[in-house]
């Protein structure tokens, strides 16, 4: 039972950081037609940035500008690389490959600077844990829980409430029709760019705490699986991600949780659960668990 | 008209024949080195010609292109080794490329289903859980450090170094020997895929790319045609990974990642979607890079030896900047890659001989932007 | 490939039997529409549209812009399902069947907005002799000899019907150096390589100059009185279909309002009133769009 409770956490824990991630992806999806398949590397980038400058600024003051470098970052490679393009579905098609070669780039560079090494960020939760009840949970779990809530519930509400979440609305229904309406084009997808390479930068803080050894070069690859969350969520709906994000993460841990039992499966089953569960779930619907939209018209 | 028409068939064949006799030429000149950069380039080109059928042609991104490399290259491994079926080897290879095959069948319920770039991470899912089954299943992968490949044997000819081999005073090692086989499967793979690019299913999988609608109500089956372009791109993935394998003496399961996958899709991107040729260019870019550039290392300017310090720019760090750079600019400033640059090249010679008063067909014309290219009202 | 490819197949060489010789000895089947309900996310796009396209006929659909043309061809061409109403080419019932199985039973169709694909007017047209033909992946690869024989005789009947459409010229040009209207005809041509028994025609000459016009006029005549196909027309310049149809059906927002000949609709004052708005009585016979 303990175990069980053990795991739920862990796993809504690690759903959380993966919902930041997740987020991240369908925003830009929303905006601009792209899967951001540099969005692991962005993630990195960020870590690596908190990693290297906590030292002098201290965790807050690095995480702060981590977040903002990294949201530039991915501003910058919308409106000066990708927004080249163009924003009809084919230039979105080819734009997806183009950050394919961005992530080669961004993360080769990040993996010859990190090298083998396991980086830690300076956080302030360390390895303190919290009794709760009858279950001990670190500190950095229900930091990431808490801290990914809020921040959710933030961009959920700059969704609803701000001109800017209405033009992305707007331009994910009709990108002709809002760019007729006065909606520029341009700015929306840059901002959504931005937004999306903060959550990558906060997400890596947390998934390279405790009881992660630290941030290293595979980091990156770990903030994948937000893929597969996405892809169950049906890729253009937020709240299709969240419930996709919270169902890899559970499925995870409860994996690495009862991983004595599953051992047919193979040690590490955990890592790689995320992409079973999609697997399956494409078989039986290619539109995503909840996609009206996106993924797969036939 | 006729003899004009014969007269350029002849000139083709020529042309033809003179390329086949400088391929056939290396093994008596060039060492090793050179040798398996050769080889590696035949194989990975074998490789993204599969994978250009599937996204370049039919517009399928795929990134499990790694996984079925894997089951061509442990499939010969497993099938001609012990413990296996130990199998003749000869037998093996045909048998390995089926089995990539029927693993791309397999997959076809998402295949045929998951269209264009939301098939590039479906796709992931078999990279992850091919590597993950790679390290687990022991008994038929070795785990974690491999198996080491048995040489293919055909009719008593061994491609390895074991018997002495003399061919015009040039001793034949195994890279001298696999070169040949190499030349007769990529043969095969350039006859094949130009075969079917210009006939009726290449034609029906470039519909589906340019407009699902047109295709499926010019009598194109949809769904079988996304799988069985699935499965081609398999096969000839698994024809690769057998190549490869018989190249490399021993499989491991981290050579099969993500990397690899990219790295084929870079090939394609860079050669230019869609065309054997340039796959092929791709494929020679991208294999061959690291490799000279390794061996070059001490005198590429800010390029370091393998091995030095870390945190140094090696070369292999180089090539993959190269190359991330290239699908950037190719895709945002010559999308048709390589082979349009070619193409460019000749008209423009061609043109400078004979003035002609034929529009330019040099341009490419843009593809319609997918949006346009549906009927007017929705079509759920 | 399966039984109604080869039925097509039969009926397609008879067709092209047919058009050879010039006697038409088979008609084609009757197409009916039954009650056709079709809905979008709330909005009721078709609403119990009937009409019988008679064998050898041109059927005019029209009506004013979002009338639901194109959603009652994307429902005959299978890339619409509706709620509720029948769709029978002869005796079959084509609701449920996938665009491409009604492909192959011989309807064929152009779009209102140009749909055509990279590569050469015969790559194009080569497509339209996808249902036709029945080379597979493992045939082509290898360069089978019945594949290559196939390739060839479907080719040249693909360059007799671009001589017929007047493409003849332009054959091996790529399609994206065409100008519009040749692009139009591309499509048109495409349709017609599957010789088909149903053509559905998509404002066929929308964004056409006169001449070219007239030339598509004319060809979509001769291909009715040669081949004998029927012919489903939705075209918003009024002399052409006045020109063409036997039989005229008008909707307005997803309703049939009318149905008759070309005259009989024209007087109609419920006809009048969509179009225009108003009780007006002499706005016929012009380009109502």
């Amino acid at each position: 039972m303990t175990d069980l409770l053990d795991s739920l956490l862990g796993g809504l824990a690690l759903g959380a950081v993966y919902a930041l991630v997740a987020l991240g992806f369908v925003v830009i999806f929303k905006a601009s037609g792209v899967l951001n398949f540099a969005h692991g590397s962005l993630l990195l980038f960020g870590g690596y940035l908190v990693a290297v400058l906590h030292d002098d600024l201290g965790f807050a003051g690095a995480l702060a500008l981590a977040v903002l470098v990294t949201a530039a970052l991915a501003g910058a490679l919308d409106r000066f690389l990708l927004q080249r393009g163009g924003h009809d579905a084919h230039s979105a098609h080819v734009q997806t490959i183009v950050t394919i070669g961005i992530d080669i780039v961004l993360l080769t560079e990040l993996a010859r600077r990190i090298g083998g090494d396991l980086l830690t960020l300076g956080d302030p939760w360390g390895d303190a844990v919290t009794e709760l009840g009858p279950v001990t949970v670190a500190d950095s779990r229900l930091a990431a829980i808490a801290v990914s809530a809020v921040v959710i519930a933030g961009v959920f509400a700059l969704f609803r409430f701000t001109p800017w979440g209405l033009s992305l609305r707007a331009a994910a229904e009709d990108t002709e029709a809002a760019a007729l309406m006065g909606v520029h084009l341009g700015r929306v997808r840059a901002g959504a760019w931005c937004l999306a390479g903060a959550l990558a930068a906060l997400a890596a803080v947390f998934l390279a705490a405790f009881p992660a050894p630290g941030l290293e070069r595979t980091t990156g690859q770990i903030a994948l699986n937000a893929f597969p969350a996405a892809i169950l969520g049906g890729l253009a709906s937020p709240t299709g991600a969240l419930a996709g994000s919270l169902v890899i993460g559970l499925t995870e841990a409860l994996v690495v949780g009862y991983q004595s039992e599953l051992h047919m499966l193979g040690d590490g089953f955990g890592d790689v659960a995320p992409y079973a569960v999609m697997l399956l779930v494409l078989l039986v619907r290619p539109n995503g668990l909840f996609g009206a939209k996106g993924a797969a018209r036939v | 008209m006729s003899d004009r028409i014969r007269a350029l068939l002849t000139r083709r064949r020529a042309t033809l024949l003179t390329v086949a006799v400088l391929l056939c030429l290396p093994p008596f000149y060039l060492d090793a080195f050179w040798l398996r950069i050769g080889l590696f380039s035949m194989a990975a080109a074998i490789g993204a010609i599969g994978l250009a059928l599937l996204s370049g042609t039919a517009g399928q991104l795929s990134l499990g292109h790694a996984f079925f490399l894997a089951v061509g290259a442990y499939g010969y491994t497993w099938l001609a080794g012990d413990p296996g079926p130990g199998l003749p080897t000869a037998l093996a290879v045909p048998l390995a490329v089926l089995m990539a095959g029927l693993a791309g069948g397999l997959f076809s319920p998402v295949a045929g289903r998951v269209k264009g770039i939301y098939l590039g991470i479906a796709t992931l899912a078999l990279v992850f859980l091919g590597h993950h089954v790679l390290l687990t299943a022991e008994s038929v992968t070795g785990g974690f450090n491999g198996r080491s490949v048995p040489p293919l044997s055909l009719g008593g000819f061994t491609f390895d170094a074991d018997r002495e081999l003399t061919v015009l005073g040039v001793p034949f090692g195994a890279e001298e020997r696999l070169w040949f086989l190499g030349l007769a499967l990529f043969a095969l793979t350039w006859f094949t895929a130009r075969g079917l690019l210009r006939s009726r299913p290449g034609r029906a999988l470039a519909a589906l790319r340019d407009s699902e609608t047109a295709a499926a109500v010019m009598g194109v089956d949809v769904a079988r045609h996304r799988s069985a372009a699935f499965v081609v791109s398999s096969m000839y993935a698994g024809l690769a990974g057998v190549l490869l394998a018989l190249a490399f003496r021993r499989v491991v399961p981290d050579y099969f990642g993500l990397v690899l996958s990219v790295d084929y899709l870079a090939m394609i991107v860079i050669g230019g979607l869609g065309s054997v040729a340039g796959a092929t260019a791709g494929a020679v870019f991208v294999t061959a890079l690291p490799l000279l550039m390794t061996r070059y290392a001490d005198q590429l300017p800010l390029v370091a030896a393998p091995g030095s310090a870390e945190g140094a720019v090696g070369p292999t760090e180089a090539a993959r900047y190269l190359y991330g750079a290239a699908i950037v600019l190719v895709l945002l400033y010559a999308p048709d890659g390589l082979h349009g640059l070619a193409r460019r090249a000749r008209d423009r010679l061609r043109r400078r001989r004979t003035p002609t008063t034929v529009p330019d067909t040099a341009v490419p014309s843009p593809p319609p932007p997918a949006a346009a290219a549906r009927p007017k009202e929705h079509t759920p | 490939m399966n039984d109604r490819t080869t039925e097509a197949r039969a009926d397609a060489t008879r067709t092209t039997k047919t058009h050879a010789g010039g006697t038409s000895t088979t008609a084609p089947p009757e197409l009916a529409v039954r009650d056709i309900t079709v809905r979008f996310a709330g909005l009721t796009a078709l609403d119990g549209v009937s009409f019988t396209v008679a064998p050898g006929s041109v059927h005019a659909l029209i009506g004013p812009n979002g009338a639901g043309k194109s959603t009652c061809f994307n429902v005959l061409s299978g890339l619409c399902r509706p709620a509720s109403g029948a769709v029978t080419l002869g005796g079959t019932e084509l609701t449920r069947l996938a665009p491409h199985r009604i492909a192959a039973l011989g309807v064929a169709r152009t779009f209102q907005n140009i749909v055509t694909t990279q590569g050469t007017v015969a790559d194009n047209l080569m497509l339209g002799r996808h249902a036709l033909t029945r080379a597979g992946f493992t045939a082509s690869a290898l360069r089978l000899p019945g594949a290559r024989r196939e390739q060839r005789e479907h080719l040249a009947r693909a360059r007799e019907i671009a001589e017929l459409t007047g493409l003849g010229a332009h054959f091996d040009s790529p399609v994206g150096l065409l100008s519009y209207g040749d692009r139009k005809r591309v499509e048109l041509a495409r349709a017609l390589c599957l010789e088909p028994r149903v053509l559905l025609l998509d404002e066929p000459v929308a964004g056409m100059n006169a001449a070219e016009r007239a030339r598509t006029a004319e060809v979509v005549a001769e291909l009715r009185a040669e081949l004998g196909l029927s012919v489903v027309l939705v075209e918003h310049d009024m002399g052409l279909v006045m020109r063409l149809a036997d039989e005229v059906t008008v909707l307005d927002f997803g309703r049939p309002i009318a149905h008759g000949t070309p005259d009989e609709v024209r007087r109609d004052p419920e006809v009048l009133r969509a179009y225009l708005g108003t009780d007006a009585t002499d706005a016929t016979g012009e380009d109502a769009a």
